[in-house]
């Protein structure tokens, strides 16, 4: 048996209470906000099947939504490989279109005109900003409920491989991570499910997307888990793995079972885990370096006064005037990778030196001047030649000193790399595991993720991605404070049975009020406007309440304390909370166009943040 | 059953706001589809006691508690009686003759324990309260199944030191008896208003009918509410 329940429709009283919408979206969600109510009935399939669904639902809105998230993910995970593996062929297809041009004394305009392209068509065309999508998803996690346009399942695959496959110095995880969670949002939203359930897809989406380019089912759920969800939770952990399953089946059934880096064989022993916290220090160098000049360098771009695709261009051509004297910094770079876990990369030491350098200088130049793309293969580059300079830097002071060859270290170098671009060890110890089909090297592999994380942490206290997200107050992790407190809204919390008085009421008939009332704050507004005037709290008239004369001859608007500090509906209770602290209040009106709206206090939001935190925390 | 959003959010003690809020959250297993909502009563239980959320569903007993009104100060006169022509020359008699007299005591017992808390009362301090009236009332209320809160007006047959206040001797008692000590200041605070009233005074001074007294009162009463407002 089922109750209903009928719903005043609350969005629009309060759009005409307030004056505003019900939920305040930045500009990346408004256009994707759901339609509140349906006007099209007519039968297409599409409608057909939402309504055998929606026969099936109430027995899955429950808790009992489990089943119904392990099929949705699994079905997430299948388009989101796919979009991995299209995005993997498309990037080839680029590359072997681009490289009859590369011998050509003026191919350094070809990343100009990539990374041109692809931010007229991000800009003009798709209107998105640019930016490698990660720190965008977790935003609409902790935000929006998972909510994503439509358009992100394609945007950035297309952005991006126009930018890679054009030399410039990103990588495709990034985006296709996008794409991936917008087609798990969307999928959401066509079955019109909650935002737990849609959080789920979202992140089914990412991992299915992760699993599908790398062939690295554990390194999906790990790196959706740790980076994307942040909430270790079973309901979350299941279909997430699902679509790991589905989204690297997808990939092995379309392009092989094939892992990404082959090597030869390591003899691992103790040197080589001790050398291991050695390389963790330059790694996590590398990845402070690499860090600070991505910002230093887009916040270098923001000041040159011109279109954002002419930046975007001349970016790409300075990464172009790169190319021209060392090849391996453009594009994705997997197959430097590949040299170097092979160990057949056979330039001297200075010259991988400067290879480290060119290629941050690369990444740093594409992405932090427009164009598109993320910063996994990058790292990973970086990684693997820092962990051979690192190698042949040993070697050329204590020649013999390992048993390992020098691809051993490059992988250690990507391991570090990772965990400290990401500051997620775990995401970076699977991923690499799984990429080279090395677990012989798990012992130092663990040492230089956790170490590498560290020091980076304690250079960058945020993470790559979430950086932005700090600075902006915008980085909320499930079952923290900051979460709880911003799920509650001002507006349900504002009490509003005060009994509110006028400026020329006298204090006789102020007292009959009071009288009444079982509060000790009373607002006093004009009469003639209906602003809010003041408030005055019933200590204020404590020395004149047995005072009969003063009864007649005292008016509230001489009572009234008006430099009192008041908060608006739409104010963050964050900033609410630390107001009350610095004046030592218990509770502040809330006023809204000059007019009273209720009193928000400590009490109400202890309970009411109880109740929230026992919901958000068990489940 | 049907229930409205507000419902809703009032049997789970929170703000509709919020309750919507969580729907749309997925935090509560309730499902909205356009203006309505669906849920599995025995999941939404389930769900409740897990989460430590406090659930009164409509119809079940917590929600069908009435706030209890104050009664008002014309039925507790109504309710107490108007007596005549007390006897006595001492407080003890006149007030033993007030508590054999309430019709609305009915048992003998409880008529000898009113007239025993009244008498402590009144060694305590006098009730006479000034310009010939007394309110004599228990200093404990008597919670008892009969007893519900009246005022007995008792117009004595001579006027009695009761040692009031303005040494005046009283001529008319309004005997004050409650169940609950809120009950007891509210008729109290509603009583001496009447007899802040000159025109009501002077009306006690003639000794009137039932009826005219009980207008008198109503039309008192009335006006206090008025003010109130």
């Amino acid at each position: 048996m089922f109750c209903c329940v009928k719903l005043p429709d609350l969005k629009a009283a309060w759009t005409r209470t307030t004056g505003k919408p019900h939920v305040c979206l930045p500009a990346a969600g408004r256009a994707s906000q759901q339609p509140s109510n349906e006007t099209n009935f007519a039968l297409t399939p599409y409608t057909k099947v939402k309504q055998w669904f929606a026969r099936l639902m109430p027995q899955w809105s429950g808790g009992e939504d489990r089943l119904m998230l392990i099929v949705f993910g699994a079905v997430v995970g299948v388009c989101s490989g796919i979009a991995a593996v299209g995005l993997n062929f498309s990037l080839h297809a680029m590359e072997s279109f681009f490289d009859s041009y590369r011998f050509f004394w003026w191919s350094f305009v070809l990343p100009a005109v990539g990374a041109a392209v692809s931010s007229l068509f991000l800009e003009k065309i798709i209107r998105e900003g640019a930016g490698h999508g990660v720190p965008e998803v977790v935003y609409s996690v902790s935000h929006h409920g998972g909510l994503l346009r439509g358009r992100s399942t394609f945007s950035r695959l297309i952005s991006s491989s126009l930018t890679i496959g054009s030399g410039g110095s990103a990588g495709p995880e990034a985006p296709v991570v996008m794409s991936g969670s917008a087609i798990g949002s969307n999928i959401a939203r066509l079955f019109s499910l909650n935002e737990r359930q849609r959080i789920a897809l979202v992140g089914c989406g990412a991992a299915g997307a992760v699993a599908g380019v790398f062939n690295a089912p554990i390194a999906g759920l790990v790196f959706t888990i740790e980076v994307i969800v942040g909430e270790w939770t079973a309901i979350h952990i299941v279909p997430i793995a699902v679509a790991s399953v589905a989204g690297a089946q997808v990939s092995r059934l379309l392009q092989g079972n094939q892992i990404p880096f082959t090597h030869l064989h390591f003899d691992v022993d103790v040197t080589t885990t001790i050398a291991s916290v050695g390389l963790a220090v330059i790694t996590a160098g590398a990845c402070i370096l690499m860090t600070r000049a991505i910002r230093l360098s887009h916040h270098f771009a923001g000041k040159v006064p011109a279109p954002i695709w002419v930046r975007a261009a001349m970016g790409g051509a300075l990464v172009g005037i790169i190319g021209l004297f060392l090849p391996q910094v453009l594009g994705e770079g997997y197959y430097v990778i590949q040299k170097m876990v092979e160990g057949s990369f056979t330039q001297g030491l200075a010259l991988v030196a400067i290879l480290v350098l060119a290629k941050i200088t690369a990444t740093s130049l594409t992405l932090g001047w427009g164009g598109s793309g993320g910063i996994f293969a990058p790292s990973l580059v970086v990684g693997s030649v820092s962990g051979l300079m690192y190698y042949r830097g040993i070697e050329a002071i204590w020649p013999g000193l390992f048993t390992v060859n020098e691809g051993c270290f490059a992988l250690l170098g990507m391991a570090g790399m990772i965990s400290g671009i990401l500051q997620a060890p775990l995401t970076a110890i699977f991923l690499i595991v799984e990429i080279t089909g090395g677990y012989e090297t798990i012992l130092p592999l663990i040492l230089i993720s956790v170490i590498s994380t560290t020091i980076c942490h304690s250079f960058e206290p945020a993470s790559f991605y979430f950086r932005d997200l700090v600075e902006k107050g915008h980085y909320l992790r499930p079952r923290t404070d900051a979460k709880v407190l911003a799920d509650l809204h001002i507006s349900e919390l504002v009490e509003k049975d005060c009994a509110i008085v006028e400026k020329n009421m006298n204090l006789g008939r102020f007292l009959k009020i009071v009288q009444q009332s079982r509060r000790n704050y009373f607002p006093v507004i004009d009469e003639n406007t209906g602003e809010f005037a003041g408030m005055i709290h019933f200590d204020d008239i404590r020395p004149y309440l047995f005072d009969a004369m003063l009864y007649d001859t005292v008016f509230l608007e001489q009572i009234m304390t008006t430099d009192i500090q008041t908060v608006d509906i739409d104010d963050e209770l964050s900033e609410v909370l630390k107001r009350m602290d610095e004046t030592g209040s218990f509770s502040m009106p809330v006023v809204s166009n000059k007019r009273f709206v209720g009193m928000v206090s400590k009490a109400t939001l202890l309970d009411k943040y109880r109740k929230e935190l026992m919901l958000q925390t068990t489940s | 059953m049907q229930l409205l959003l507000s419902e809703l959010a009032k049997s789970l003690n929170m703000n509709p706001d919020i309750v919507e809020r969580w729907i749309r959250q997925g935090r509560i297993p309730v499902k909205q589809r356009h203006n309505t909502c669906i849920f599995v009563p025995e999941t939404l239980e389930k769900w409740a006691a897990a989460h430590n959320v406090n659930l009164n569903m409509p119809g079940s007993r917590e929600t069908l508690r009435i706030e209890e009104k104050p009664q008002s100060l014309l039925t507790a006169i109504e309710q107490g009686g108007i007596y005549y022509d007390l006897p006595g020359k001492m407080a003890a008699e006149v007030l033993r003759e007030a508590a054999q007299r309430m019709d609305a005591i009915k048992s003998r017992q409880l008529k000898d324990l009113l007239y025993e808390r009244l008498m402590d009362r009144e060694q305590m301090m006098s009730t006479g309260i000034g310009n010939g009236v007394a309110v004599p009332h228990p200093r404990a209320p008597i919670i008892d199944d009969g007893v519900n809160a009246q005022i007995a007006t008792c117009f004595l047959e001579a006027p009695v030191d009761f040692h009031a206040v303005d040494k005046k001797p009283v001529f008319i008692m309004f005997v004050l008896v409650a169940p609950t000590a809120k009950q007891h200041l509210y008729l109290l605070s509603r009583i001496s208003f009447c007899l802040r009233d000159d025109s009501f005074m002077q009306l006690l001074k003639t000794v009137p009918d039932r009826d005219v007294l009980l207008r008198e009162i109503a039309g008192l009463e009335s006006r206090l509410d008025q003010d109130n407002r």
